[in-house]
């Protein structure tokens, strides 16, 4: 177990988000409520997964946590601390987030990785440092690839360097959203079995965003249902799968078509 | 610097057999049915109306001979250049008229008088003979800057979102974040000035000196005038491009380090 470990051990709440709401302004000028009193508990070394119909209120919600966005009401909690008193760059560094569509920086695939490196003002580490060795490690890239141009990976690549990249400074937290959306289902598969690894060996929480049931059943722990920026429903993954509870995330698993082109 | 016994002043005869030219372009363009006959009659006129009513108030400055209407003329003129940046652009940042009003009062009447009074020299400051054309040509080009880098860095900001948040993830601040878009939008800005010295007296005769040779100034003082106020005229666009481009950026974001939403 290393140091981040030791500091992130046991199975505390991690992230909480209590009685979180966001509204926003229409063009036309009306109020709208994008989340509703939205509170959940992300815990260290679980997948929390954030399921839901395209606006629903799925990416809204995940990109609170890194301060991405405020809420309009409501307070979300780092390990007991108010999210809003912790200085947002630094904030940034303990709650990483891989974006549904993988941005890759001009360069190869090794200055992408050394990207955060250089946003902290640190020396950006070599191709042969121990940094870079642990995050192709957990992504399973290989390090050949170091010096590809990274805009000509596939979209698994790409989706895997966004990880990569992501898990450089070391975070806490971990936020995908729809990181499944532009891949195919070995890759799908693939990262799934990453994401499970990752989660029990840096002891992370995790928080994904998905529209893809195929992913929640491999890798999420305790799932939420998400419906008009309200929580329908949530409990353990496996059993709301087995049994939903409730009449919305019923008609949600029984639709033939939940695929979506667009984040909510 | 000038011999006016060496210029013929145009009387009303030979400015109507100059609007024949205009008649002409009408005419060619009535010819291929561009359809813009109206707008070249428009703007004729209005070209007319307005230097005419120039030349009268410069007349007048003139005349007159004191700081108070030089300086009023100058803040025209930074006015008239921010309502026409800012009538170029159709999508506008930010507080654009804060940002590009102050960057232009500041680049252009900054560089204005270390021109007139440092590299020219002149007494007194405020010698409208000097300041106001030389400042007519700074603020002029300058709002060409200034339009050019608000609407840059408007769109790059715009398409250049994806990058910017991902930026943001990883831990960057908001300006490295858009450090490309100010990049680009200062680049984009410079380049015509650029583009401009490097073919100056290559490709066409600059109307500064051109005017200086009519009015029976020596060529190589007209060619020394000319170098000079094109160096001017790159400061200003520097300047204010600059301003406009650091203090443009932060408009897009919020103290946490969050890009707002369109």
């Amino acid at each position: 177990m290393n140091m981040h470990q030791q500091q992130k051990s046991g199975t505390n709440p991690y992230v909480e988000f209590i009685d979180v709401g966001v509204t926003k302004l229409s063009q036309a000028g009306t109020s709208m409520v994008i989340l509703d009193r939205i509170s959940f508990t992300a815990r260290q070394g679980e997948i929390t997964g954030i399921i839901g119909a395209s606006g629903s209120g799925k990416s809204t919600l995940i990109r609170l946590c890194n301060r991405l966005d405020d809420p309009s009401a409501g307070t979300i909690e780092l390990n007991g601390q108010n999210i809003t008193t912790i200085d947002p760059l630094l904030l940034r560094r303990k709650i990483a987030m891989v974006l549904q569509k993988p941005f890759m920086f001009h360069g190869t695939l090794l200055e992408n990785l050394q990207r955060p490196f250089l946003f902290r003002k640190m020396a950006p580490p070599s191709a042969e440092s121990p940094e870079i060795v642990r995050v192709l490690g957990l992504v399973q890239l290989p390090a050949e690839m170091l010096d590809r141009d990274a805009r000509s990976l596939s979209g698994g690549e790409q989706q895997r360097v966004n990880l990569a990249r992501a898990l450089v400074n070391h975070p806490e937290v971990l936020l995908l959203d729809e990181p499944t959306s532009a891949l195919d289902r070995p890759s799908t598969a693939r990262l799934a079995s990453t994401l499970n690894t990752i989660c029990q060996s840096e002891h992370l929480a995790i928080i994904v965003v998905t529209h893809d049931l195929y992913l929640a059943e491999h890798i999420v722990n305790h799932l939420i249902y998400l419906e008009k920026g309200r929580i329908e429903e949530q409990g353990t993954c496996t059993q709301m799968l087995a049994m939903p509870q409730t009449t919305a995330f019923s008609n949600f698993l029984a639709q033939p078509e939940r695929e979506e082109t667009s984040s909510s | 610097m000038n011999n006016p016994q060496h210029i013929i002043p145009l009387n009303v005869i030979q400015l109507v057999s100059a609007y024949a030219l205009i008649l002409l372009s009408l005419g060619l363009a009535r010819l291929q049915h561009i359809g813009h006959e109206k707008q070249l009659i428009w703007s004729s006129i209005r070209m007319l109306v307005q230097l005419i009513a120039v030349g009268y108030l410069l007349h007048l400055v003139f005349a007159i001979n004191s700081p108070l209407p030089v300086v009023l003329m100058l803040l025209a003129m930074a006015g008239f250049s921010l309502q026409v940046a800012g009538s170029r652009i159709k999508k506008r940042m930010p507080n654009f008229y804060r940002v590009v009003g102050s960057s232009i009062i500041i680049g252009c009447g900054g560089v204005t008088f270390y021109f007139c009074l440092v590299v020219i020299g002149y007494s007194p400051w405020f010698d409208p003979r000097y300041l106001i054309p030389l400042a007519g040509m700074i603020f002029g080009n300058a709002m060409n800057g200034a339009s050019l880098a608000a609407e840059r860095l408007s769109s790059e900001m715009h398409e250049r979102r994806e990058e910017i948040e991902c930026a943001l993830s990883l831990g960057a601040t908001s300006r490295q974040s858009a450090a490309e878009a100010i990049r680009n939008a200062y680049s984009a800005a410079m380049r015509p000035t650029i583009n401009t010295m490097a073919a100056t007296g290559i490709v066409a005769l600059p109307g500064m000196m051109t005017g200086q040779i009519l009015s029976g100034t020596e060529p190589i003082i007209a060619v020394r005038y000319q170098i000079a106020i094109l160096c001017a005229i790159t400061g200003a666009v520097a300047v204010t491009s600059f301003l406009i481009v650091q203090q443009g950026y932060r408009r897009f974001f919020t103290e946490a380090h969050q890009l707002k939403s369109e």
